[in-house]
């Protein structure tokens, strides 16, 4: 379990993050919701190890990040920042193979499967050839969720937990590829027993694939927990300032729609 | 990534729809034979003419005056310094190489960092102050290459990402370059033409005892720098996305850094001001092969020492007897050629 | 008839002895590596055992011709090597450092002499060079002829007339200060350097250089091209309010000749002194 206690971080005198906890088990998806500047990635960057909080700790299964050295790290959890950022001439393999890296005990055939996995899972097995600077923004983003597919399927090596932290991963997908990214993460979470971390903005694709919803707003957690019971025009209201109706799914009466006005 | 996509052993697609020289292991291997082709068309040739037919025998026995003469010129002369050239662009376009993964940048190189500035300022120091025998200068160039480096790493971490070592880089060169002028404006005539020569570079110093030195601390500082080729890789994703492979930033920072200018340091102070090979040979490397440090890598090594060494051969059969500066033929080789590779990559 | 067979005799007699003398040690496949030896060996007679020089030997013409191994301070090890020579002549500036070192080691003669631009350094450069040419006693004999000359140059007084010697290698002049060889040529032709209290070539203050009213400018063919005529140099602001300037009072030399320090030095004082009442162009 991938364990955040009472985060609190300030920020040339704002709060960034104020006593916010939040956990992360085996097997379940959980959607971070907030507007901008509400602290979403800097809770993602806690959670990875990559930030250490002022007050409050991160531990996975038991043992606090700051114990962790990033190499081991990286054999458990496999992050996919917001905006990627290459501009170097590789190949879409080279990209997608990169994930592999903390683990150089695989063999090239080992490798090789897991990337023939992922570069399915994301869609992008025919891009396999392409060079990546070459490809249009959403196709990048999928290859980097394929690289990190490799990294946390490589994962099965290592005892304990395996997380998967995304930020914004549909953030440049067309609607298709936003629900099959989403469908990917779940089925993962499922069949691998991954804990997926995902930041969204858009509500009700959360709604439909979260197991689990933390609302953050100036830094405070303002619910958590599943989507019915989370998404009310309170919390909402909280989170973005705007009004909102919740009303039952036309089409699975278990998840809730949300209205913005 | 060739054995992960070639088409025989999976179902992945070639990563490169040309023929089977265009792989990574195809050019690395043409380039070998090409470098061992010029390095021999380079031994063999110089002002001295020696005849083709006698150069193998030469390098087991001589008779005669005329082949021990021959004979001496090949084996303490020529040899020596083809193989240096060879060595000085290796290592010049790797740690080039290292420079640019570090920076994310590709048009970083070496000097980047102080090495070349504080190289130069330890050698006109040691001109203008220590009288400038090669013994005073070679480890006060080393020396001052060391300190600009560390210099600009301590005052530079303390910013985020590489924007400080950027910032506090070009700041030690600028402080370096002040004292240089400083110095310059303080020799008399003949440090003035000393100093002129160190700065248009030159592989005259080529011996062996100074490859006995210089080729073992090269290929052992090369080769460490050589295997932190995933984190480079690594590093051209994104800093974050190199944290979260594993790689420890800062530290990798600090390695490549400090190898760098322990690589690089000995070789100014040897040579001189060698410029373009560290920037333009991975640049090269990468528009035709692409940026993967798995390939990129020992390709740049064996590019740069290509061009090293066809450098110093121009260098030395242009104006014979005489023979050109070598930074002036990188740059007046080099550049021209660069040109015409951009205006080929607009088609 | 009998004055034409004394004379052919006489020939005779003088070649066999210069050969017995020459013929053992005698080098006849000569480098020289510095402008002011391969002036000295032409000096002495010796100029057609030349076979290569360095970039800095203009003088004289025939040295011109010959193939050039580079510049003495960077010169082509295998370029001289390549030329064969039994003797090779350099000056303790010529390099890279680790060449002349590496010729000895390749078994080749190699003589270092002094360059220092002063009459004691001319007189070992002299020394040194016919002695391993074989020339000991011509060389004995241009000492004593340049001693001669020079003591009388020196017993003829100009006065102390403050000049200033322009040296313009980039577009910008400099002037000479003490430790140059420009400073020494000066005070050895018995003028005072206005820029006595500066240390080598340094660009001009035109301020100061109005503030030190020379009356006399020296420089060099290559400077005065390089400063685009003598007109043009004379109309800098600072320059042109001289005494020199305004008198024209100008003298210009070959490069080589003014600050070589070679076997002309004579000639170079000669010109020195004979300063002129108004330059003509």
């Amino acid at each position: 379990m991938l364990l955040a206690e009472n985060l609190f971080i300030e920020r040339q005198g704002k709060l960034v993050l104020d006593d916010v906890s939040l956990s992360l088990s085996a097997g379940e998806v959980v959607g971070v919701l907030g507007a901008n500047g509400a602290g979403k990635s800097t809770l993602l960057a806690m959670l990875a190890g990559e930030l250490a909080p002022q007050r409050g700790r991160v531990s996975v299964d038991g043992t606090p990040l700051d114990r962790l050295d990033n190499a081991h790290l990286a054999r458990q959890r496999a992050v996919l920042p917001q905006s990627p950022s290459l501009s170097f001439n590789l190949g879409v393999c080279e990209v997608v193979a990169m994930g592999a890296y903390p683990f150089p005990e695989l063999s090239t055939f080992d490798v090789e499967q897991l990337m023939i996995r992922a570069l399915a899972l994301a869609d992008v097995s025919h891009l396999a050839g392409r060079r990546y600077p070459q490809l249009s923004g959403g196709e990048a983003q999928r290859v980097q969720f394929a690289r990190v597919l490799v990294q946390v399927l490589a994962a099965r090596q290592s005892r304990g937990g395996r997380f998967l932290l995304l930020d914004e991963p549909t953030a440049s997908l067309d609607p298709k590829h936003q629900q099959a990214l989403l469908a990917c993460a779940r089925q993962l979470a499922r069949d691998e027993r991954i804990g997926v971390l995902v930041i969204l903005h858009d509500v009700n694709l959360a709604a439909a694939w979260c197991d689990r919803l933390a609302l953050l707003a100036q830094g405070k957690l303002v619910g958590c927990g599943d989507p019915a019971s989370v998404l009310t025009p309170a919390t909402l209201a909280a989170v973005y300032g705007v009004e909102a109706e919740v009303i039952p799914h036309p089409r699975d009466s278990n998840r809730p729609l949300v209205l913005f006005n | 990534m060739s054995s992960v996509t070639s088409p025989l052993s999976s179902p992945l697609p070639a990563a490169s729809k040309t023929s089977r020289w265009r792989t990574p292991a195809g050019v690395l291997g043409l380039l070998s034979a090409l470098l061992i082709a010029l390095m021999l068309l380079s031994a063999s040739s110089g002002a001295l003419h020696i005849p083709l037919t006698e150069l193998p025998g030469l390098l087991f026995s001589a008779s005669g005056p005329d082949e021990t003469l021959w004979r001496s010129v090949l084996i303490d002369v020529r040899l020596p310094r083809v193989l240096f050239a060879a060595l000085a662009g290796a290592a010049l376009a790797l740690s080039g190489a290292a420079m640019q993964a570090l920076f994310r940048n590709p048009l970083a190189e070496p000097g980047l960092i102080g090495i070349s500035a504080g190289g130069a300022l330890g050698a006109v120091g040691a001109i203008v102050l220590g009288g400038g025998s090669f013994l005073v200068l070679a480890p006060s160039a080393f020396v001052g290459s060391l300190v600009a480096t560390v210099a600009a790493y301590h005052l530079g971490r303390r910013y985020p990402g590489m924007a400080g070592l950027l910032l506090a880089g070009v700041a030690i060169n600028a402080i370096c370059g002040a004292l240089v002028g400083l110095f310059t404006y303080l020799a008399d005539d003949n440090q003035l033409r000393s100093l002129t020569f160190w700065n248009m570079g030159s592989l005259a110093g080529a011996s062996w005892p100074l490859l006995a030195g210089l080729a073992p601390w090269t290929l052992v500082v090369g080769a460490l720098i050589a295997r932190d080729w995933r984190a480079m890789n690594a590093l051209l994703l994104g800093e974050r996305e190199a944290l979260h492979l594993g790689f420890p930033l800062k530290a990798v920072r600090r390695r490549l850094i400090l190898l760098t200018a322990l690589l690089v340091g000995p070789l100014v102070a040897a040579t001189g001001a060698i410029g373009f090979v560290g920037l333009v040979v991975p640049h090269l490397v990468r528009l035709a092969l692409g940026a993967d440090h798995r390939w990129l890598l020992p390709t740049s090594v064996v590019a740069g020492a290509i061009a090293l060494t066809l450098a110093d051969w121009l260098a030395r059969i242009a104006v014979i007897p005489a023979e050109l500066p070598i930074g002036i033929v990188t740059s007046l080789v080099g550049g021209p050629f660069f040109l015409w590779l951009l205006a080929q990559r607009r088609h | 008839m009998k004055q034409r067979l004394a004379l052919l005799l006489a020939a005779v007699a003088a070649f066999f002895t210069l050969s017995v003398s020459a013929a053992p040690a005698a080098p006849q496949r000569v480098v020289a590596l510095g402008g002011p030896l391969t002036e000295i060996v032409y000096a002495l007679g010796a100029g057609n055992r030349l076979i290569g020089v360095d970039q800095s030997s203009t003088y004289p013409e025939a040295a011109r011709a010959l193939p050039k191994v580079g510049y003495y301070r960077a010169f082509s090890l295998e370029g001289v090597v390549a030329l064969k020579p039994d003797l090779v002549l350099a000056s303790d500036q010529a390099g890279p450092p680790q060449a002349l070192e590496q010729l000895r080691r390749l078994g080749l003669r190699v003589i270092v002499l002094p360059s220092a631009p002063t009459l004691d350094a001319l007189e070992q450069r002299m020394h040194g060079v016919a002695a391993a040419l074989g020339l000991r006693n011509d060389g004995r004999a241009m000492v004593i002829e340049l001693r001669k000359q020079v003591d009388a140059l020196a017993a003829r007084q100009v006065g102390p007339t403050r000049a200033l010697l322009l040296i313009n290698r980039s577009g910008n002049p400099e002037g000479a200060g003490f430790d140059t060889s420009a400073d020494a040529m000066l005070r050895l032709a018995g003028y005072r350097n206005v820029l006595a209290k500066q240390k080598g070539y340094k660009p001009l203050s035109l301020e100061g250089i109005a503030a030190l009213k020379p009356d006399l400018i020296v420089t060099s063919t290559a400077s005065l091209a390089a400063s685009g005529g003598l007109d043009a140099l004379l109309a800098r602001p600072g320059i042109a309010t001289t005494p020199a300037a305004q008198q024209r009072r100008v003298i210009v030399m070959d490069d080589l000749l003014l600050l070589g320090y070679g076997p002309r030095l004579p000639q170079a004082l000669r010109e020195l002194k004979a300063a002129p009442a108004v330059a003509s162009r």
